[in-house]
């Protein structure tokens, strides 16, 4: 018994392991291609660390243009937009998995049509509602439509992660004249941690990235996103590869931050069960 | 229960149910449901964009242009063949990555990180990437087929050629899609007791039993929330597709997006645009009816 | 069940079928209120105000880093010479900026002007979206004068024009000198003869080198040898392809490339996934490449050591040829301050702005700057090409002319067809697109 669990263990690891080679290959191309003078140059056979390797890209994607300040705009929105997006998420899927109301399902289908639309087909009408409502060069104009492209998801995620939740102890506050206000924060978000760690990550990736629509809704540089600051590494004939590898590089750190603060919630043995543990 | 206090505790519920939904049905209605239903209007014209008032109706020719175009039946064939590679593969790896990251294994922390990064990696360097080790002229691919396994002569042209272009655009989804899978996994594993695998084992079923028996079932859940936004994730793919392939050789590699894009934004066509936009969402809604059908039970009982 | 999502497919089209039934285009849908279109034409129509309100005009353009600091002096000596007007630019990427200003211009917003690509000036003009500038801008005769006619005849949809153009640049032969050394050639080609020739004289299959490398099959990158073998692709007046894209000359055009390719001589990385041009140049793996003025900056930054030189496209039946690159200053239509915008605009093509310019390797269109001093030395290999480059066909179906092309050129490369039977439809394809 205990030698089977360990063989078991050990094939697991070693599955890990040689997964992780073909996670790294293009990982390690990445990182190394940032390190190197000429970027677009790949020798064969693959080096194992390129000679000479350099710092120049970091050092020029940082200070080049309005990095930093680009970076910190990308931080207040994808900060807005997770926190506002887990909330509002969150209330809908509890709406959706617990209370009864009229055209339930219909509002649910609705909702689910948001997964469903290419987001590139709304830019314009969109365009047309930000700029009416003056969320044109506008944060907000980002973060209201990150949470809107994105709570129909989140939504249907937390709609199944409340469902599991037991309703054995809703009922006992509910005897004892809780509001669905109170059941909502006292009983199901704090049993729901892995869920909501998991729209946290999602959340934060999607706002941290998207592009498309933070490039027309933004004119104003002083108001540009990360992703933005990027893609003006690249202009028509010359597009300088180092610091768009480079700054992609230094665009992941906080997105590691976030998995790794909230990956702790899906370790086994706070199992959303273990309610009397 | 008794009939009455069911019915007066629905009834109670209506106005929290108000101030749940409307946060979220506020933005929904204004920045989803309006902009598609102008989008909706858009794919009956000959839509000018700058001139909205001189755009001319056309009834559905846009649809029948792009119903009638070889170029969109292969754009569909694409991409529904890579869905589908994608969508199993994706839902495979992911599961029993999760499976062993959820064991109490050394350095675990590490491998959930080290298996998530491709998920965060940015999409341009990460499809130049695999443009590059799919190169034609010794990209490491080819390196790898023919000077170290020696299982080719030449060097294979993946991307002049309309199938094998489709090789990288898979599998850069895969590698960058896994990690993905396996969070929503392992937050999925979650919900199934402890005592109830430990049980399990004591009482002798093997783990392919405890998979079969417990651990899949008690997964229905997080198993239909991945088909349904993989799938859709697939069907509405568009970044590897434009990145690697930019639909060459001769327009066979499109994907349905590829196509939207280069009529809304190359061409400035937005009606045929639009139009191409709304035949994916018809066919995505009504085969999600299908699968939450299929597979879950109705909402709302 | 199936009635609720039923109803959610029903009430949608009840929903459309109202928007649809009760408005006449001219009123678009609620978000959409107020009609983006209308302010513009009041605007241009407004007579000469006494006193200059202050205005802010944005210009949107896709210069590179050295040319947008460059761009901020031009500014600031613009705002200098204009008190009450002020500039205010933004960058973007390229690829991204034609989404950008589309959705600009679909949503009501526009900035004042724009520089864009000269290939798209007839496909916003022809929307409408642009503002007629012959007739309208006070200066555009004088300044439409002094320009070059190649880059000037990109500007012009229906017989008007709906830009300036700002730059120029055109396309030459870069070569690398160590190549030539050490297969003993002496000298550039100055014949398409003798550059099929060199090409093949260049490649070493065992070393992995090639003589040629284009940087792919869209029309830009063959454009050079096409119009200098006499290719063309539509009459004049833009009526029909058939005898001109399938010409003899057209025909000849692509044989040859695609003699080279067969030969091993012209690199295969033009149908994808290969190695880039210019590092395969830096690396002294292609020994000839085709390409523009910008290479000066990209070898300065990325290969220092290479030694290369640039020459003139080698001549064909009827000398040497080129496309003309380069982009365009357009004033939008939706623009509230037309007339500030016209002041720009004309700063913008000044002798002194366009000399700025030139510093950061941005090349002038003013003719009489040709073999100015002031100019960067390596402008006049450029300058002397320029005379004999053509423009592409200044059409709004440009972008799917060249889609045919292109389809046609990989067509003709994998072997699939015959260069004239690729062509041949390609004639067809184009000439349904201007039936239209």
């Amino acid at each position: 018994m205990k030698r089977s669990k360990f063989l078991y263990k050990a094939v697991s690891v070693l599955f890990l392991i040689v997964g992780l080679g073909i996670v790294a290959v293009p990982i390690w191309y990445m990182v190394s291609t940032a390190f190197k003078p000429q970027t677009m140059v790949f020798e064969m056979p693959p080096q194992l660390w390129p000679i000479p390797s350099t710092l120049k890209n970091f050092v020029k994607a940082v200070t080049t243009d309005h990095f930093l300040l680009y970076f910190w705009n990308s931080v207040k929105v994808a900060f807005s937009a997770t926190i506002l997006t887990v909330l509002v998420s969150s209330m809908l899927a509890y709406a959706f998995a617990r209370l009864t109301f009229p055209f339930k399902e219909n509002l649910f289908y609705i909702l689910l049509l948001g997964m469903m639309v290419p987001p590139v087909m709304l830019i314009i009408p969109q365009f047309i509602i930000s700029h009416n409502l003056n969320l044109y060069n506008n944060l907000w104009g980002l973060i209201l439509v990150y949470i809107t492209m994105n709570i129909s998801m989140q939504t249907f995620l937390l709609r199944g992660v409340f469902e599991n939740v037991p309703r054995d102890l809703e009922e006992a506050a509910m005897i004892d004249g809780a509001s669905p206000f109170t059941i909502f924060s006292q009983i199901i978000l704090p049993l729901s941690g892995p869920g909501l760690a998991v729209v946290v990550i999602n959340s934060f990736l999607y706002s941290w990235e998207e592009f498309t629509w933070a490039n027309v809704n933004i004119a104003d540089s002083a108001n540009r996103t990360l992703p933005i600051g990027i893609a003006l590494f690249q202009s028509e004939h010359l597009t300088e590869w180092g610091q768009v590898f480079s700054a992609s590089l230094i665009a992941l750190v906080p997105v590691i931050i976030i998995f790794l603060l909230f990956q702790r919630y899906f370790v086994q043995g706070i199992s959303t069960t273990g309610i009397k543990g | 229960m008794s009939q009455t206090t069911r019915s007066e505790k629905k009834r109670n519920q209506i106005l929290p149910a108000i101030i749940f939904l409307i946060p979220g049905f506020t933005l929904l209605f204004v920045f989803f449901l309006g902009p598609l239903l102008y989008s909706f209007r858009i794919s009956f014209y000959q839509w000018n964009f700058a001139h909205p008032d001189r755009s001319v109706f056309v009834g559905l020719a846009n649809y029948i242009t792009q119903l009638t175009n070889p170029i969109f039946h292969r754009a569909i064939l694409n991409t529904f063949a890579y869905t589908l590679i994608t969508v199993s593969l994706k839902m495979v790896l992911g599961f029993f990555v999760a499976l062993v990251l959820n064991q109490k294994i050394p350095a675990r922390s590490f491998f959930r990180v080290a298996y998530y990064l491709p998920v965060i990696t940015s999409w341009v360097i990460v499809s130049l990437l695999f443009m590059y080790m799919f190169s034609g002229m010794g990209g490491l691919v080819n390196y790898f087929l023919k000077d170290v396994l020696h299982v080719i002569s030449k060097n294979i042209m993946w991307l002049a050629d309309p199938i094998l272009a489709l090789i990288p655009v898979i599998l850069v989804d895969i590698w960058k899609g896994v990690g993905w899978a396996t969070v929503i996994f392992l937050s999925g594993l979650q919900s199934i007791p402890m005592e109830l695998l430990e049980a399990a084992e004591v009482d002798g079923a093997s783990p392919w039993q405890r998979l079969i028996k417990i651990i899949l079932p008690l997964m229905r859940g997080t198993i239909v929330f991945l088909i349904v936004v993989l799938l859709l994730g697939g069907l509405n793919s568009y970044v590897p597709f434009q990145l690697i392939t930019h639909g060459n050789p001769m327009d066979q590699t499109h994907s349905i997006l590829t196509l939207m894009y280069r009529a809304t934004f190359t061409r400035m066509d937005f009606g045929n645009g639009a139009a191409i936009s709304y035949l994916l969402t018809l066919f995505v809604f009504a085969l999600s009816i299908i699968q939450l059908k299929l597979l879950n039970k109705p909402i709302g009982e | 069940m199936k009635k609720s999502y039923l109803f959610v497919l029903v009430s949608l089209m009840i929903v459309m079928s109202v928007v649809l039934g009760a408005c006449a285009p001219a009123a678009t849908p609620e978000p959409a209120a107020e009609a983006p279109a209308e302010a513009p034409v009041v605007a241009t129509e407004v007579p000469a105000t006494e006193v200059p309100a202050p205005v802010a005009i944005r210009y949107w353009h896709t210069m590179s880093d050295a040319e947008a600091a460059k761009l901020d002096e031009v500014i600031a000596a613009f705002e200098a010479a204009n008190p009450g007007i002020t500039v205010e630019a933004t960058r973007y990427a390229y690829g991204d900026f034609k989404t950008a200003i589309l959705t600009a211009i679909a949503g009501g917003d526009v900035p004042d002007t724009a520089r864009m690509d000269i290939a798209w000036v007839s496909e916003f003009a022809s929307q409408g979206a642009l503002m007629q500038l012959d007739g309208a801008m006070p200066d555009f005769d004088t300044i439409a004068a002094s320009v070059f006619p190649g880059p000037l005849s990109t500007n012009k949809w229906d017989g008007h024009y709906y830009g300036l153009p700002q730059n120029t640049n055109t396309q030459v032969l870069v070569y690398n000198k160590a190549s030539f050394e050490a297969a003993g050639i002496a000298a550039a080609p100055t014949t398409m003869e003798e550059f099929a020739t060199v090409a093949c004289a260049l490649t070493d299959t065992a070393k992995g080198t090639y003589g040629f490398a284009e940087g792919g099959t869209y029309f830009w990158a063959p454009a050079p040898i096409f119009y200098a073998m006499g290719g063309k692709v539509t009459d004049p007046e833009i009526t029909t392809a058939t005898g001109y894209v399938n010409s003899a000359e057209s025909v000849a055009a692509f044989t040859m490339l695609k003699d080279l390719y067969d030969k091993g001589c012209l690199s295969p990385n033009l149908l994808g996934g290969g190695i880039a041009t210019d590092a395969g140049q830096g690396t002294g793996i292609y020994g000839m490449i085709i390409d523009g003025p910008w290479m000066v900056d990209i070898y300065k930054g990325n290969y220092p050591d290479l030694k290369y030189d640039f020459a003139l496209i080698p001549a064909g039946p009827n000398g040497t040829s080129s496309v003309v690159g380069g982009e365009d200053v357009v004033i939008l239509g939706g623009s509230k301050n037309a007339e500030a915008a016209q002041k720009w605009v004309s700063y913008l093509m000044s002798v002194d702005t366009q000399k700025a310019l030139a510093q950061v390797g941005v090349m002038p269109t003013i003719a009489s700057l040709t073999g100015d001093a002031s100019l960067p030395a390596y402008f006049g290999i450029f300058m002397e090409q320029l005379k004999t480059a053509q423009a592409r066909v200044p059409s709004p179906k440009w972008s799917d002319m060249d889609n045919a092309i292109n389809n046609a050129y990989q067509r003709i490369l994998k072997g699939e067809q015959a260069p004239q039977a690729a062509l041949d439809q390609a004639a067809a394809e184009i000439d349904a697109l201007l039936v239209k």
